[in-house]
């Protein structure tokens, strides 16, 4: 047996990439993202008991296996045509919440923290959760912790079981919580409210009192005029769990809800020949493109994108700051992009918040938490809102539940052409002259940071996670740098 | 648990649905099955089989209150045949998220191990690696490929022998 040294040069295949053309003189003449895509996962179900799929599909990726265990609960009432009761309702938000806590939590500390608490242009070493911590405290690192380990708990005590969760089944859950679980997790909530009080205070304080980030944020680099997606409830607030997905236009102007059921009349896919994943778009609009505007069907999926397409937050704080949130940049909707790490706190305390008034409903510790359905599976689609965007899942059975086929639009995949768009828009307004600098290279990043894109469901192989390669190329094709500041 | 045992987690990690990306839970069922027959060659150890598809902080997470950790994974190099069995230390493992590029939703083991240790969590000493040279893991499939499949009893000993040194040092 030999010991080596890997070299992760020969897992191009499966990188992330971004490829960078120069023109002659040096500029940006065109940029690509390439993600790559997991192949099969349809196959991999046909021919399947229907009502196991929301516990393969969490298996799709370890990133957000609770969302698409959500989605695919959802999609199996609806193949079933069975309504739960609102107590499983109520649980499987609750879980959600917890889960959007958690995961909202380690995007800003360990994400877009490092760009704003260290700097765009710190040293690459320091641009991490471990150059935050040693910057703001110990104590906030234990603050994270604590709050992923609350959700963690919760997520179990609702799921079943750690991170992948296994209760929900066609028409509610397996199970319901105890009085005892109640107040443990009502308590947990509470905290995770002062704790995302406590982040948006902390954004408050590094980045909005800073002149230079504020003008980051507000600045045209990171700025695309698109429409917006997000799901809302019947108050056309935002809600994660349930509800129809507004649609509005770039000037804010809402064009339409569509429910579940209703997405193939909305979305539609773009294939382009330089990448495998295909880029959806709004079907009433039409493809025009990689280009802004309200002729553009180009949509995006993200918590910048749930807040300017609903009328505000269901609980009491969030809409506090929802409001500061766009008295402060202008209005609505808000169109940069940067501004999707406010958001995402934002969403954090709704989320926190939500969590309390789920665990204080008095029937959230009911026994009536499965309605057993009755009628003939068929199909059906069910859509919740993932962290990072709009989570699609539609399956078709035979009669005896077994599935025939499936379909699945997952949440970075909406944003891809946008993601597409503002890497390019970010590198050609950057690199020039052919002068590309590792703090350059990171402001190019940042244009997709913002959107919270995840390769997770690719990353389990060693060493552990993804790669990202920056090609650049000359205006012969030929490779002028490769930056592999991480590898 | 005995006092003065090495609390002693093996933790198989990886996609059990994405082809040979699942052989570190293979291997972990494995050594779970022989676990019960071989636990008294090692009485110094108190040990515990687990099966996760996780990274980073929520890796690091499952390691909290542990004294020794053996992770076996599928690896890509490219340098060796498919099937070939590694034996690694963390620090072999290139850490990937210095910057934060290659990481888009979290951080690098290594780092959240940091982390975790600023922050006053016991975390273990000593992490060791199984990695088993790996073909298609891109692809959705609960089956291995032949040579990946044939690796699993040479991982399995590699596995016990890294048990063994830990017992020898107690």
């Amino acid at each position: 047996m030999q010991r080596i040294t890997i070299d992760p040069i020969t897992r191009l295949e499966g990188h992330g990439k971004i490829e960078i053309f120069l023109d002659e003189q040096g500029n940006v003449a065109n940029s690509y993202f390439q993600i790559p895509e997991l192949r099969g996962f349809e196959r991999f179900c046909v021919g399947r008991q229907v009502e196991e799929i929301p516990i393969l599909t969490n298996r799709i990726c370890g990133v957000c296996p609770e969302a698409h265990h959500m989605a695919g609960a959802k999609a199996v009432d609806a193949v079933y045509h069975v309504d739960p009761p609102r107590t499983a309702k109520m649980l499987r938000e609750l879980l959600y919440s917890a889960f959007y806590v958690t995961d909202h939590t380690t995007h800003f500390y360990a994400l877009a923290g490092p760009d704003f608490v260290m700097g765009p242009d710190a040293p690459v070493a320091e641009r991490n959760i471990l150059g935050v911590i040693h910057k703001v405290g110990l104590e906030i690192g234990g603050k994270v912790i604590q709050a992923r380990k609350y959700g963690h708990t919760v997520v179990e005590m609702i799921g079943g079981r750690k991170v992948h969760p296994c209760t929900s089944i066609p028409g509610g859950l397996t199970k319901g919580i105890t009085e005892e679980q109640r107040q443990q997790i009502e308590e947990m909530g509470r905290w995770a409210v002062d704790f995302a009080l406590f982040s948006l205070k902390l954004f408050d304080e590094i980045v909005l009192k800073n002149s230079t980030y504020l003008d980051l944020i507000l600045g045209d680099i990171y700025t695309h005029r698109t429409y917006y997606i997000g799901l809302v409830d019947e108050n056309n607030k935002v809600n994660f769990y349930d509800g129809k997905v507004s649609v509005v236009d770039p000037e804010g102007n809402r064009i339409g809800k569509y429910a579940p059921h209703e997405y193939t009349e909305w979305i539609a896919e773009h294939v382009e020949p330089w990448t495998y994943l295909k880029f959806p778009y709004l079907k009433k609009v039409g493809w025009k493109g990689f280009v802004d505007g309200k002729e553009s069907g180009v949509y995006i999926a993200t918590p910048l994108s749930r807040l300017n397409a609903s009328d505000g937050m269901a609980t009491p704080r969030a809409q506090e700051e929802y409001e500061k949130f766009y008295q402060t940049l202008g209005g609505k909707p808000v169109h940069q992009r940067l501004a999707t790490h406010w958001a995402r706190l934002i969403e954090l305390l709704y989320a926190a918040e939500r969590w309390v008034e789920l665990a204080t409903d008095p029937e959230i510790t009911s026994d009536n938490f499965r309605t057993i359905p009755t009628e003939k599976p068929t199909e059906g689609v069910g859509i919740v809102e993932a962290p990072r965007g709009t989570l699609t899942h539609h399956y078709w059975t035979d009669e005896r539940g077994i599935a025939t086929r499936v379909n699945l639009i997952v949440g970075t995949t909406n944003n891809y052409a946008a993601i597409q768009m503002s890497t390019n828009k970010a590198a050609r307004n950057l690199i020039k002259g052919g002068n590309v600098n590792e703090a350059l290279l990171n402001m190019v990043e940042m244009a997709f940071r913002a959107y919270d894109p995840c390769f997770g469901c690719a990353t389990h192989t060693l060493p552990g996670k993804m790669p990202l390669e920056v090609i650049i190329r000359d205006a012969n094709g030929e490779p002028l740098r490769e930056l592999k500041q991480n590898l | 648990m005995m006092k003065n045992q090495l609390r002693t987690r093996i933790i198989g990690l990886g996609n059990p649905i994405l082809g040979d990306d699942g052989v570190g839970w293979k291997v972990a069922e494995q050594i779970e099955k022989e676990l019960e027959a071989k636990q008294p060659l090692y009485p110094h150890l108190c040990i515990d089989v687990q099966k996760f598809s996780l990274g980073g902080l929520s890796l690091m997470e499952q390691m909290i209150d542990i004294d020794a950790v053996i992770l076996v994974d599928a690896i890509q190099t490219g340098h060796q045949p498919i099937g070939s069995v590694y034996r690694l230390n963390l620090d072999e493992l290139p850490n990937y998220s210095a910057g934060h590029t290659s990481s888009p939703h979290d951080t690098s083991l290594q780092n959240a191990l940091q982390a975790g240790k600023l922050m006053g969590a016991h975390l273990p000493d000593i992490i060791r690696i199984v990695a088993i040279e790996a073909e298609k893991v891109y692809e959705f499939s609960e089956h291995l490929s032949p040579p990946v499949e044939q690796a699993i009893p040479k991982a399995c000993q590699a596995v016990w022998e890294y048990l063994s040194e830990l017992e020898e040092k107690r």
